[in-house]
Parts: C-alpha cells; structure tokens; sequence
C-alpha cells in the first residue's frame, strides 16, 4: 500500500481520490506500523483531501503535522494550502508573507501567492507576478511551463513560443514539449511560423515515431504551405511531398490500430469457442480507398 | 641484502593489530556523528540563488542553443551580452571575500573542522603510541631507507632493525587514510569522517570563496557566449525523418511505454 501511495508521489500523480481512499485508511489503521513515513503521508493526503473536498481530514492531517513540527515552513505552506482551499485568500496571503519574511528564497510561498491570483482569475496580475518570479528563479521549469499556459489564454502567442523555446532549451529530449511549440508557431500563422512548426513536428515525430499529434500536425502545416498562394514552385512540390508522405505513415498507423482491433475481437470470439483462430489479412484496399477520397476533398 | 625473516607473536596480531583497527574505525564513525550535529545550516541569499541558476540558464544556451531558431538563440545572445546593457557586461555584484577574519560563521566552521577532526587523530595517535610501544606492529611490503626510521619506528631503539618495520602508531595513522574507502562504503558519500577531504577543502577552501567568483563566473560566461555559434539542429530534418518509415511498434497497446523525458 504505502509502495503505491510512493509511486504516485514520485509521478506527481494528481489521482486525489485514491490518495484519499488509501491514504484514509491507512493512517487510521496502521498508524503505528507506518513509523517514519507517516508525516510524508500526512501530507500527501492532506493535499490529496482538498483537491477532494474532505476538510476534515485535510484538518486532522495539518492538525497532527503542527504538533510534530511546530516551526516548520512546509507546514505553513499546507496550512496556507488548506486557506485557500476555504477561499480564504486574504488569510492565505498572509501567511504565505509571514513565510517570505523569514525565509526570502523559498520558492514554494511565492508559487502558492501566484496560483491564489490564477484561482481569483486575475490573469494579468497572475502573469506579471510570474514575469517577476522568474526574473529571479530563471531555472524553474514549471513556472515556465505555467507562464506558457497563462499567455496561451490571452492569446500572446509570441511570449509564449518564448517560454517554451526555453523549456525545450533544457529539455530537448521531450518530444511534448516541441509539439507544443509547434502548435503554438501553428497558431500564430504567417509562412516563417508554418515552415517554423513543420520542423518542430518533425522534430517531435524523430523524439518519438508515435506521436500521432505531431504526425496529423505535420501533415496539416505541409498542406497549408503547399496550398498558400505565396510561395515559388520547389518549396511547394517539397511540401507536397511531406503531405504525402505524412499521410501514408497516418494510413499505417490506422492500419496497425484496425488490425489489432480485429485481432482483439477475434481473440475475444476464439476464448468463448475454446478455439483459436488465424488472424486473416485486415482489409486494406478499403481504408485507403477512404483515406484517398478524404484527402482529395481538401485540395 | 636477505633480512631474517621475523616471525611475529600471534598474539600481537590479536591484541594489536585488530583493536587498532576497530578504534580507527569506530572514532571515525563517531566524528561523522558529532560532525552532523554540530553542523550549522547555510542561509543561501536571494542574489546567490537567483544568480547561480542565471549562470545555469547562460550555460544550456550555449549547449541546446542548437534546438532553438535562429532569431530566439540571438534574441537571447544579444540579450545577455549586448554592450551596452548586457546582463554580463553590466551587473557587478559587491563582492566580500569571506575572510575568517570578517565572517564570523566561516571562523567558527574553521574551528569545529579543526576540533572535530584534528584534535582526535592527535590525541588517539598519542595515546596510541603511549599504549602500545616497545614493539614492533606489522612490516609494510615495500622497502624503505634509513630516514623513515625514527619515523615509524617510535619508541623501538633497534638500529639494526629494517626501516620497514613499523610500529603501532604509524598502523593508526595507515589505518586513518585506509579506511577512508569503508566509510563511503558504510555512511554514504559525504561523510564527516573523511579526513583527507576535509584537509583537501581546508588547503583550497581557504583561497577559493564562491560567492567572490560571481563576477568571475560572469566574465567567463560572457566570453563564452561569445564564442557560441547557432548550428540549427533542425535544418534538414525533413530529409532525415522521411528517409525511412516511422517505427510505428507498441501504438495504441493499453500499456504505453514511458518516453524518455
């Protein structure tokens, strides 16, 4: 039990419900057998009940943290936690300042203060606070990530691409972050931005074959280049040729995802007969012969 | 020149040789203990963090900068080393060589590094030397002139006797250096007991200071962003992914396997 309350603490699983499930049960049962663990459990739950709304709880987790470490600032932060959950931002604020009073470096009261002016919907005071957040902790890829997210809202999609650019600066091996990236260039439009977000497709498809995102999106940004009125005759055949090609590997993909699908099914049938059967050939001609029609109807 | 072979008393391996080697042991175990304890926490400032993580922030761009266009990795570039108003060019920071005579808590470190380790080699190796004296302990395997005598041989007036046999002193203090590599084993890496770290960080430690190095730190990233060039690593990346088909393995399986992030 408690290796799977550790898992979903190193994934950062956010399944609140179950944390709360087994986190509920074992701290009323096997308190004693817990030991040590039980404070990182505490708090784990703890946040895990005010995503759920169970209150109680969240208070006697707080309750017993407080009297085991009576100065700490993690429990502040979770009691400042447990606030704003209650909405009580005013009260929140404070005890998030009273934290940065003793200790200016931490990172977590300052994260805290952003998301209370996000849950308020002040966005433009959420984003300024951020800008000036990351001014000084230039490393902090989730306020990256955030800053990226909340510019995508007011649609400025060219500080945007710039939060991204450095996210993928640090992390150039995650294709989600490229993709990103793309559809952000994608969005913004303009014949430097769609040849920028073909590449990053690109990108995102060489980091990983599968990911369909990145296949339909390279597909859609080649087709609009081909297709703008702009642009000289060899870029166009090029991008064509991408379009092609994209489509064909989406035509494998739904292949391979249809033939699984009729094996599955035939597997099903075959454990009802107690008799197992010889996948035959999918039907191919018939799914190209779609993907042909659907193609040609664009152009 | 064939020395007599000695043949020790056993019982000098049994009373000697062993005990010597637990204490080592146990009172480097014990110095790593106190050493925890007696540590005092390091109050980072706001500038120190925030510029460390700038200096890691300059350092990526030099090394991903490739995975960024062209425009963004100059924009950042110009940024950080624009002559006029260049991050680099124009932040000095109010550098304060931590001396030990104007920071109190680097005096006071200095002063639990000497007690903690210092002091109980020389006690333990006096006391040892006092206790057991007056013979011979083990022989190291390598030949040794005359000069290590008095040396290794405290306490043992035998002029003919080898150089390399030594007395139950020099094993304590073979025994301090040689169980450095248990410790690691035994409390994890960073261990209070390990002298010879401590007396490696206490020669450079005294001339080097890390916060003085921020203006340092700053001129070498700037003459190092200058050096950087953009190579696009995106240029024919087209070419290159279609020149084969995608490996479409394990798509839409229940169980995806992780990326490598």
């Amino acid at each position: 039990m408690r290796d799977k309350l550790r898992k979903w603490r190193e994934d950062n699983h956010r399944n609140s419900e179950q944390i709360v499930d087994v986190g509920e049960e074992l701290i009323n049962e096997h308190a004693s057998k817990l030991g040590d663990d039980i404070w990182i459990i505490y708090e784990q739950v703890m946040i895990a009940a005010l995503d759920c709304s169970r209150d109680d709880l969240a208070w006697t987790c707080l309750q017993e943290l407080k009297r085991q470490f009576p100065g700490s600032q993690r429990v502040k932060r979770l009691a400042g936690m447990r606030l704003e959950a209650l909405e009580k931002y005013e009260d929140a604020n404070k005890q998030y300042d009273s934290i940065l009073q003793d200790d200016p470096t931490n990172t977590a009261a300052r994260k805290r203060k952003i998301s209370i002016l996000k849950a308020q919907g002040k966005s433009a005071e959420a984003i300024r606070e951020l800008n000036e957040y990351l001014e000084q902790f230039v490393g902090d890829q989730e306020a990256w990530h955030e800053l990226s997210e909340l510019y995508i809202n007011e649609h400025d999609y060219g500080k945007a691409a710039f939060c991204l650019e450095e996210l993928m600066m640090t992390n150039p091996h995650n294709h989600l972050y490229c993709e990103q990236y793309a559809e952000v260039k994608y969005t913004q439009g303009g014949l430097e931005n769609l040849e920028l977000s073909r590449k990053y497709f690109a990108q995102a498809l060489k980091l990983n074959n599968r990911n369909m995102r990145a296949l339909f999106g390279l597909y859609m940004s080649a087709s609009h280049i081909a297709a703008s009125p702009k642009v000289n005759a060899t870029v166009k055949k090029a991008n064509v040729k991408y379009a092609t090609w994209a489509t064909n590997q989406i035509n494998r993909a739904y292949q391979v995802s249809y033939a699984r699908k009729k094996f599955n099914n035939r597997l099903k049938l075959s454990e009802n007969m107690v008799v197992v059967d010889v996948v035959s050939k999918p039907n191919t001609t018939k799914w190209t012969a779609l993907s042909k029609v659907m193609i040609n109807s664009k152009h | 020149m064939a020395e007599p072979e000695f043949l020790l008393d056993s019982n000098i391996r049994l009373w000697v040789v062993l005990p010597i080697v637990f204490i080592t042991f146990l009172v480097g175990v014990i110095r790593h203990y106190v050493s925890i304890l007696l540590q005092s926490d390091k109050k980072l400032t706001l500038e120190q963090v925030s510029d460390s993580q700038v200096l890691i922030r300059s350092r990526i761009l030099r090394e991903n900068g490739k995975y960024i266009p062209k425009q963004s990795f100059l924009m950042r570039k110009f940024y950080f080393n624009n002559q006029e108003d260049g991050f680099f060019k124009n932040t000095k920071r109010k550098v304060v060589p931590p001396s030990p005579m104007t920071d109190p808590s680097m005096l006071t470190d200095m002063m639990k590094g000497n007690v903690t380790n210092v002091l109980p080699m020389i006690l333990i190796g006096g006391w040892i030397n006092w206790t057991f004296s007056g013979f011979v302990t083990t022989k190291v395997p390598f030949p040794l002139t005359l000069r290590f005598k008095p040396m290794l041989q405290q306490g043992i007036e035998l002029l003919s006797l080898d150089a390399s046999w030594v007395s139950s002193a020099s094993w304590y203090f073979l025994n301090v250096f040689g169980l450095r590599s248990m410790y690691s084993l035994i409390l994890g890496q960073d261990n209070g007991a390990d002298q010879s770290r401590i007396m490696q960080e206490q020669m450079s430690g005294a001339a080097m200071a890390m916060p003085a190095d921020t203006n340092k730190a700053f001129k070498a990233e700037w003459e190092a962003l200058e050096l950087t060039d953009h190579q696009w690593a995106l240029e024919n990346i087209e070419e290159e992914l279609m020149s084969r088909e995608l490996d479409l393995d394990g798509m839409f399986s229940k169980e995806l396997p992780m990326g490598i992030f």
